[in-house]
């Protein structure tokens, strides 16, 4: 009797763990850092109306974003790189504050992450 | 001899230009999904090998799916992509001359990064058309041809701006890297 209790309340216990793991569903924007987040966003905002490229900026002969549009992007990519335990003088020295090498560094950064926590992601389930 | 030392030569010249390329995809649209043909083609004088996706030929990149989110398209080469993209391309039209065009897959050793095709290209446009988001109903005005501009290979600009939304191509480049953005808003 002891025993089919005790069975029962495991499998009620396995049921219960069964039906949190639906409740804790990992996605890959829940299991971003802030600092992932706020890289997300500094591209986002490449789209808002100010931040479009002016008729200047169209006329170029390059594709290469603007100086003006990097420099909505440097500040989430520092932060990014920092987060990593970059010190400010390693990135100064490593970049030489370019801006193109900060976003791309960040970028980098950024993309492993995503796989970090893609493959964390298949693993649980 | 002269042949092969010639292939060796042009082998070693690839490997040290082999250039850190990536073209990322993010579709801020949450009204449209993205149908598009992407291209890679040679800078260096003449447009050849000039490599395009085939199946499918349009990839679509569906409504809101950018890195806000961990669904944008990232293809780091034509091999790689195939593994690590959400939007696996399985094949490649790779065209060697205006006359001369063969369907390799993914996985087919002469596109594989370092290759000669691989080491020669370089993302530069997209033939695409918009639709609203998981229908088959296309919006006629929300289309064209968006990648590198001033290039006669292509003939691509690279913004467009319809009452629908924006599309817009740009790169981030350092020396040895260059990423190719295709952001549609």
């Amino acid at each position: 009797m002891k025993k089919t209790i005790l069975l029962a309340a495991f499998a009620i216990l396995g049921l219960v763990s069964c039906t949190n793991e639906g409740t804790a569903v990992n996605t890959v924007s829940s299991m971003k850092t802030p600092q992932m987040e706020n890289f997300d966003k500094a591209f986002k905002s490449l789209g808002e109306p100010q931040n479009r490229p002016t008729e200047e900026e169209r006329k170029r002969n390059t594709s290469e974003l603007s100086d003006r549009r990097k420099a909505l992007l440097v500040p989430a990519s520092k932060e990014l790189i920092l987060s990593t335990g970059v010190t400010e003088s390693e990135l100064m020295r490593k970049t030489g504050g370019d801006m193109s090498q900060i976003i791309v560094w960040a970028t980098q950064i950024y993309m492993k992450k995503s796989e970090d926590i893609r493959n964390n992601i298949k693993a649980e389930n | 001899m002269k042949k092969l030392l010639t292939v060796i030569f042009i082998a070693a010249v690839s490997l040290i230009h082999a250039q850190n390329l990536k073209l990322i995809v993010n579709n801020y649209s949450t009204t449209f999904d993205f149908h598009g043909t992407l291209s890679a083609h040679n800078f260096g004088g003449g447009c050849y090998p000039y490599v395009t996706t085939n199946s499918p030929a349009m990839v679509v990149v569906p409504a809101n799916a950018n890195m806000n989110n961990g669904n944008e398209l990232v293809y780091a080469n034509f091999k790689d992509q195939y593994v690590n993209s959400l939007y696996p391309n399985a094949s490649w039209m790779v065209q060697l001359s205006a006359a001369t065009s063969i369907v390799r897959a993914w996985n087919h050793a002469s596109i594989a990064p370092g290759g000669v095709i691989s080491a020669n290209t370089k993302w530069s446009s997209s033939q695409f058309q918009m639709y609203y988001a998981g229908t088959s109903t296309p919006e006629p005005s929300f289309s064209g041809l968006i990648g590198e501009p001033q290039d006669p290979c292509t003939g691509a600009i690279s913004n467009i701006s319809t009452p629908y939304g924006d599309v817009e191509w740009f790169n981030i480049t350092t020396g040895n890297v260059d990423y190719s953005y295709l952001q549609i808003y």
